[in-house]
């Protein structure tokens, strides 16, 4: 997977399942204050990433750190290197 | 105490015939059927039953997310009719969020897509970690009245009854209660229902459903009739708005009419079958609540889902205390039975009849079965001035409701 592939599968999250319009999904916008998500949807995010990269991050200390879209996209760019990313996905 | 007298002042319905009141009423008048085939149904093993009567999801995107994250299919229908009831009986903004307004919303089991969903997420291995966190707000008993609390910032009593086919008219009586009492000013209730292969199974399992008519769905469910062979399942929400007397006529609202009387009960007999006697005790306590007499009744809406054994137990029922006389019908055969939301869903439909002056027919009574004879079956409109209506309710589990409402 590409650095590329792995920013267009997160940002394809956030329109499927946070109805965030596209020309919203820029890396500097805050998940909370930019693109107004809330605890709850924060659970649930977890849960769609997990789906949609077959991988399991719920309790991986990182995902405490993400403040931004562009957090997410280097997490899951991290978890590519590191090998955590199913090779389907 | 002096109890306060409770009047209705708003209606809203999404209905198998559509979404709004109208589209019910109209739908009734011109006596269509809203029973479909549904053939994707063909894939669960052992389900006789291949019909029912689905209302549309529709709009549910005028609904921002935020709120619309937690809502199935069911708190979506009873958002949008406690919409329409909102707006039709025009309560302010300060009313509704007050604290003296709540909320009692029924349904059979809460959300029974959202359900199955989990469990088909969990169980293949046992890993619930693909459960979102809002599968839990979908899928409570109390599903349709918090999120319809939670939509339009109500801060009043907030609850879900749960009697199956007779959780509306219960969320109606309680909200009666409450208001008599005191305790609240104005009350949204009703019942909200999603249709569901497996909740059409759980009633086919019982031989309750109609199975003799996947091939032609706007034959059934024939409430009453020689041929009737089973209830057909619908979903959808009615939704009405109660308020004290001094309450509304202080605002000046429109009043469509006065909730009288109201009694429910069980029959602490059997868990599955109608009782005629348990049917006749509670009416009779509606009646004697609403302090009239039987000839006071000028229509009962019944019950009537087209099982064998429910229609024959309140015919008998209606038989022993109202003779033949007084006009009964039953409106599943327009939109199926909603379950939980059928009473107030109906309710809707009867204050329209009302105001109509006019009692719609029981769609699909063709041949009056002997054993549901000696009672005034209407079988095509009737013109006649309505005042004073008792609706019926009755549920698996011995259940039983009844409400008086007359015209002021």
């Amino acid at each position: 997977m590409t650095e590329a592939d792995a920013k267009r599968m997160v940002n394809e999250v956030f329109t499927e399942s946070f109805e965030i319009e596209p020309a919203r999904l820029v890396p500097e916008a805050h998940i909370f204050n930019d693109l107004g998500l809330d605890s709850l949807d924060i659970v649930d995010l977890v849960v769609a990433l997990q789906k949609k990269f077959s991988v399991t991050i719920r309790n991986d200390e990182r995902v405490r750190n993400i403040r931004t879209l562009g957090d997410i996209h280097n997490f899951i760019i991290a978890l590519g290197q590191e090998g955590q990313l199913d090779k389907k996905a | 105490m002096e109890l306060k007298r409770v009047v209705i002042t708003g209606l809203g319905v999404v209905s198998p015939l559509g979404k709004g009141v109208k589209a019910l009423t109209d739908g009734i008048a011109q006596n269509k059927s809203a029973v479909v085939a549904m053939p994707d149904w063909t894939v669960y093993k052992g389900l006789r039953s291949l019909v029912a009567a689905p209302a549309k999801v529709d709009g549910e995107k005028e609904i921002p997310r935020q709120f619309r994250r937690s809502m199935g299919n069911m708190s979506i229908f009873a958002v949008q009719a406690a919409q329409e009831a909102l707006a039709d009986a025009a309560l302010s903004q300060e009313v509704v969020t007050g604290g003296r307004m709540g909320c009692i919303i029924g349904s059979t089991m809460g959300g029974s897509n959202s359900l199955s969903e989990a469990f088909d997420l969990i169980t293949p291995n046992k890993d619930i970690s693909l459960i979102t966190s809002m599968k839990f707000f979908q899928c409570v008993s109390h599903t349709a009245a918090l999120n319809v609390a939670q939509f339009l910032g109500i801060k009043g009593v907030t609850m879900a009854t749960s009697a199956a086919c007779a959780s509306s008219i219960q969320a109606l009586g309680a909200s009666y209660d409450l208001i008599r009492l005191g305790r609240q000013d104005a009350m949204l209730c009703g019942g909200a229902e999603e249709l569901h292969p497996t909740v059409t199974g759980s009633f086919d399992i019982l031989f309750a459903t109609s199975a003799g008519y996947n091939d032609k769905p706007d034959c059934t469910p024939r409430p009453f009739d020689k041929n009737r062979d089973g209830l057909v399942c619908g979903d959808g929400a009615g939704i009405l708005v109660l308020e004290s007397y001094e309450h509304a006529k202080a605002r000046g609202a429109k009043i469509y009419a006065e909730v009288t009387g109201y009694s429910t009960l069980c029959s602490g007999l059997h868990i599955s079958q109608s009782s005629k006697e348990a049917l006749a005790v509670c009416i009779r306590e509606a009646l004697a609540a609403a302090q009239v007499e039987a000839k006071d009744i000028d229509y009962i809406n019944a019950h009537a889902t087209a099982t064998l054994q429910g229609d024959t137990e309140e015919a008998q029922a209606i038989k022993d205390i109202f003779g033949d006389t007084t006009p009964v019908s039953s409106l599943k055969g327009y939109i199926g039975h909603t379950l939980g939301a059928s009473g107030t869903i109906e309710l809707a439909a009867v204050i329209e009849m009302m105001h109509q002056d006019t009692i719609y027919p029981t769609r699909n009574l063709e041949t009056v079965d002997p054993a549901c004879e000696g009672i005034y079956h209407v079988t095509k409109p009737v013109a006649k001035k309505i005042n004073t209506v008792l609706k019926n309710s009755f549920a698996l589990g011995g259940l039983n409701a009844a409400v008086v409402i007359r015209k002021i």
